[in-house]
């Protein structure tokens, strides 16, 4: 087993990285014990906020449209943006290509709103021609975001596809495996972490979103930005940091869980090898 | 290539015409409607601007009404070149940050016992699934003047003044570098991932320093990835409109401000889409050329 | 319908008014408002009368909710703009319906003297009505203040715009909403200028007024002071009489002794109103009709004011509230206070472009 032999150095860095990440998580879930609405001034301890939470229609149901909406967004963004990569990268030219390329980091580049608005007016052209899309709601949120969470995936996969060894995947067509058994056994594999690291991008993108998809929803369709946004103005009470902490916490432990389930698998199969 | 060639001309076509089909009618058509109204001419109407067909007229042909004056109020006003420069400058530093913060992490997570990765990866981008709202506000209550951090250094006696830490550039650097952090961290370490270690090793047992083994090893190697990484980062970062607006820095314009208020309170949505176009073209162009030079590098070696 | 009419009396009585409706229209409303801007039980009665199912959208500001109807199909068939300048424009611009007033019958419980006021957005009142309305005004922490200016002159501009008072308040904080079509008005009528002008030496005169206090100005935003005040980070802000007002209640909720106060200040200040309007592409108008003639009773809107703390333009309404409320002098302004508001219509564009590219010098100090 090759030692993992991480520096002094690195290890300082992820502690403070990782310090950095979750300072102001610890904040968010200190003050969703705060005994008073105010999110950033602490009045003791309480977990009334979690009992309310639980009677929010509102924002429980929010919570879950954006969450099937982020993690559709997210398959449909990787599948997409794979197949973008993989064109630019393997096709060498073809009809399209700078349009694919130009039109990658536009989307990049195009603020929010200016997004969000062209969107939204081609949809309301779209349904005057064709009648389509009937109502705005999920579906419309889920385009808009796939249309820009994909050009992020694209441009991840691609940094990994460029510089792929191909002599593994020519060893393979060269005994006799179709392309697709080539795709899924040789590259796929050696493509997976930029997979992940892209379909977690397209996750966030989507779940934190507030402008585009304002601008692409319709009625009854708010997602959980949206609603949180909209309590700015009479303030966002601890309820919603209560929400935060339930899915950070729920997760962590999941994820830690996962691990040690993982890390038991290993010394029972006595395989320490990574 | 003799194994390529075998890919079928369906699955190629596949390949290149669901993402292109789905730029073509989700984003190229949009981005046409967006340029058509930066030609236009606001109008009190819906929608707020004058048809680029003009049939009223009559006749075979309509009338073609372009507007060249939102283009021109550009130029004729320093607000939107300090602007664009302001955001190109906070934009730049942030992304250098984002390099210097996340690369030693990346490192660290390709480094880690594999089936740690994807856990920390999880945990690296956990953070952002609460709400922005709710981070911003975190900020604030660590950095105020009365907040955590101050009252911390205080508290131990490192600083007998409070820092001013929010609504300024400091704040927004936080904001930016915060919310920006995965999108570095996650494509480094998916180019870093796939370095072989055991080079490192083999440099190191011939004797190279760590130092020298990274310069000449690992760095080039994870060049895509820092590339990658700076994209994500500095593109959509200078176009940035809710973190300087949520955490201060009134002091600085950015491009994003200025399409914010083209489009909401003149209500100018020509303008404003002039300005998001020319952003465009500021940043595009560049971007083109590097990969049209990048494909053509590739094409030679 | 023949059904309908073989049916018993009592429900036909119940089927009443909408019967005939009910064919053309799905029984369902689609309502687009400012987030906790309603009495948590309207909708529910709302429902239980008429049997319309209603789906509630909130949003954050008058700007996205703007987009949208420009950008037509909204797919709302309530939605509740600004008057000024937002409703203004959105009116000229013809996104809105005429309210078919033989079906309000409720019209006439309004206060005639408000709904003129409105008349400048939506002359002869046709295409809205009020739904909520309120000041800007001065909002202060008011032991931070006179610790600083004993006898402060809370109750006038003076204590803001006046720089040797603004420079003893800028260690507290000084804080202006983020518009300029709300704190330019009040400029122009402060220096006795027509708050309704639209000189641009007029505008010039009111930016230099507000540049020589700017050094003094911790912030522009019109949301972060509400929290800002109620957590004593920051003394006096310019701003909206609601916010002030819920900035009140949460510093006395988290009960950490600071004392916020409101006032309309004696130069008079801004009035505006929150309209409630049906937008030309609605799909259920008849059932918006119907939410329009219910939230005009007298009971529902007092609960609604009762619950918010705005004013409402249903004078009857008055006897459904708490006295906090009904007898704030601060939500209820007397008469000579009243005389002194002013309402600004939307200006022309070229105005309003050299307004906000003033904003943004005074914003930037630069």
């Amino acid at each position: 087993m090759r030692k993992t032999g991480l520096s002094p150095f690195i290890l300082a860095c992820m502690v403070f990285g990782f310090t950095f990440l979750y300072a102001p998580i610890i904040m968010l879930i200190i003050f969703s014990f705060n005994a008073s609405r105010l999110v950033t001034v602490w009045a003791g301890f309480s977990t009334k906020w979690y009992g309310e939470l639980m009677h929010d229609e509102q924002i429980l149901g929010a919570a879950y449209l954006s969450f099937q909406i982020a993690t559709i967004n997210a398959f449909l963004s990787v599948i997409i943006g794979t197949m973008a990569a993989f064109a630019l990268v393997r096709f060498g030219r073809f009809y399209g290509r700078s349009l694919m390329i130009q039109s990658i980091s536009s989307r990049l580049v195009l603020p929010d709103v200016i997004l969000g608005l062209s969107i939204l007016l081609l949809f309301v052209s779209l349904q005057g021609l064709i009648g389509w899309p009937e109502r705005r709601g999920m579906m419309t949120i889920i385009i808009a975001h796939v249309t820009f969470s994909s050009a992020y995936v694209a441009i991840v996969v691609q940094s990994r596809l460029a510089g792929l060894d191909r002599s593994f995947e020519e060893a393979a067509f060269d005994l006799g495996a179709g392309p697709f058994t080539v795709f899924r056994t040789v590259t796929l594999p050696m493509i997976a972490p930029s997979l992940i690291a892209g379909w977690l991008l397209a996750f966030i993108l989507s779940f934190d979103d507030l402008v585009i998809a304002s601008f692409a929803s319709g009625p009854s369709a708010t997602t959980l930005p949206m609603v949180i946004f909209s309590k700015v103005r009479l303030g966002i009470n601890p309820e919603v940091n209560a929400l935060a902490t339930i899915i950070v916490v729920a997760v962590a432990i999941g994820v830690v869980l996962a691990g040690s389930l993982l890390q038991r698998q290993a010394a029972t199969r006595g395989d320490g090898k990574p | 290539m003799a194994g390529l060639a075998r890919v079928g001309l369906t699955g190629r076509r596949l390949v290149i015409g669901v993402p292109l089909i789905w730029l073509c009618v989700f984003f190229i058509l949009p981005f046409l409607i967006v340029l058509k109204i930066s030609f236009a001419t606001q109008m009190i109407a819906i929608p707020p601007f004058s048809p680029l067909l003009d049939w009223s007229a009559g006749g075979w042909l309509p009338g073609v009404h372009i507007d060249w004056t939102n283009y021109q109020y550009m130029f004729s006003d320093s607000l939107y070149i300090v602007a664009y420069f302001n955001s190109v400058r906070i934009a730049f530093f942030a992304t250098c940050i984002c390099i210097l913060l996340a690369y030693p992490m990346a490192y660290g997570v390709a480094r880690s016992p594999e089936r740690w990765r994807n856990i920390l990866l999880l945990l690296i981008v956990l953070p952002f699934w609460t709400s922005l709202l709710l981070r911003v506000y975190a900020w604030i209550g660590l950095l105020k003047t009365n907040g955590v951090i101050n009252n911390f250094l205080l508290s131990i006696g490192i600083i007998s003044e409070p820092f001013q830490m929010m609504n300024n550039s400091f704040s927004v650097y936080v904001g930016i570098v915060y919310s920006y952090l995965p999108f570095m961290l996650l494509p480094l370490y998916a180019a870093l991932s796939r370095l072989d270690f055991t080079l490192l090793e083999a440099a190191s047992d011939l004797g190279a320093s760590r130092t020298r083994a990274f310069l000449t090893i690992t760095l080039p190697l994870s060049l895509p990835g820092v590339v990658a990484g700076a994209m994500l980062v500095f593109i959509p970062a200078v176009g940035e409109f809710v973190i300087p607006s949520l955490l201060g820095g009134t002091g600085v314009t950015m491009i994003g401000r200025v399409i914010w208020d083209e489009f909401f309170s003149n209500q100018a949505w020509p303008v404003a889409s002039a300005v998001a176009v020319t952003l465009m073209m500021f940043l595009v162009v560049p971007i083109m050329l590097y990969q049209h030079f990048q494909t053509r590098a590739e094409g030679r070696a | 319908m023949n059904w309908k009419i073989g049916t018993g009396f009592a429900a036909l009585a119940m089927v009443g008014m909408f019967a005939a409706t009910a064919q053309a229209e799905d029984k369902v409303l689609n309502i687009y408002n400012w987030s906790d801007y309603i009495a948590e039980d309207t909708v529910a009665k709302f429902e239980a009368e008429t049997g319309i199912k209603v789906r509630y959208d909130v949003y954050d500001g008058n700007e996205t909710m703007e987009a949208k109807l420009m950008a037509g199909n909204s797919g709302y068939d309530i939605v509740v703009p600004t008057a000024f300048p937002f409703l203004d424009r959105e009116i000229k611009a013809g996104v809105f319906q005429k309210l078919d007033k033989s079906k309000i019958p409720n019209l006439k419980n309004l206060d005639p003297e408000l709904m003129k006021r409105v008349s400048a957005a939506d002359p002869g009142n046709e295409h809205a009505v009020i739904w909520m309305w309120g000041t800007t005004g001065i909002g202060y922490n008011a032991d931070a203040v006179a610790k600083r200016i004993p006898d402060a002159p809370t109750n006038s501009y003076d204590l803001v715009f006046k720089p040797e008072n603004a420079a003893k308040l800028k260690d507290c904080g000084i804080t202006f909403l983020d518009s300029p079509t709300d704190i330019m008005p009040i400029v122009l009528n402060y220096l006795g200028l027509d708050p309704l002008s639209s000189d641009p030496a007029d505008l010039k005169k009111a930016e230099v007024l507000m540049m020589s206090i700017r050094p003094y100005v911790k912030y522009f935003n019109s949301s972060q002071y509400i929290n800002d005040l109620a957590n004593g980070d920051v003394c006096v802000s310019v701003g909206w009489s609601g916010d002030v007002f819920q900035a009140q209640a949460r510093a006395s909720e988290a009960a950490n002794g600071v004392n916020i106060q409101y006032s309309i200040p004696k130069e008079g200040t801004m009035i505006w109103f929150d309209n409630v309007a049906i937008p030309k592409d609605a799909p259920h108008p008849e059932n918006a009709t119907k939410w329009i003639n219910f939230i005009l009773k007298p009971e529902i809107a007092g609960a609604n004011s009762d619950y918010v703390a705005y004013a409402n333009p249903v004078p009857a309404s008055k006897e459904f509230m708490s006295e906090e409320v009904k007898d704030n002098p601060e939500i209820y302004p007397s008469e000579e206070v009243m005389a002194k508001l002013f309402a600004v219509p939307t200006k022309e564009a070229s105005y309003t472009r050299l307004e906000t590219r003033a904003w943004t010098t005074i914003r930037t100090g630069q």
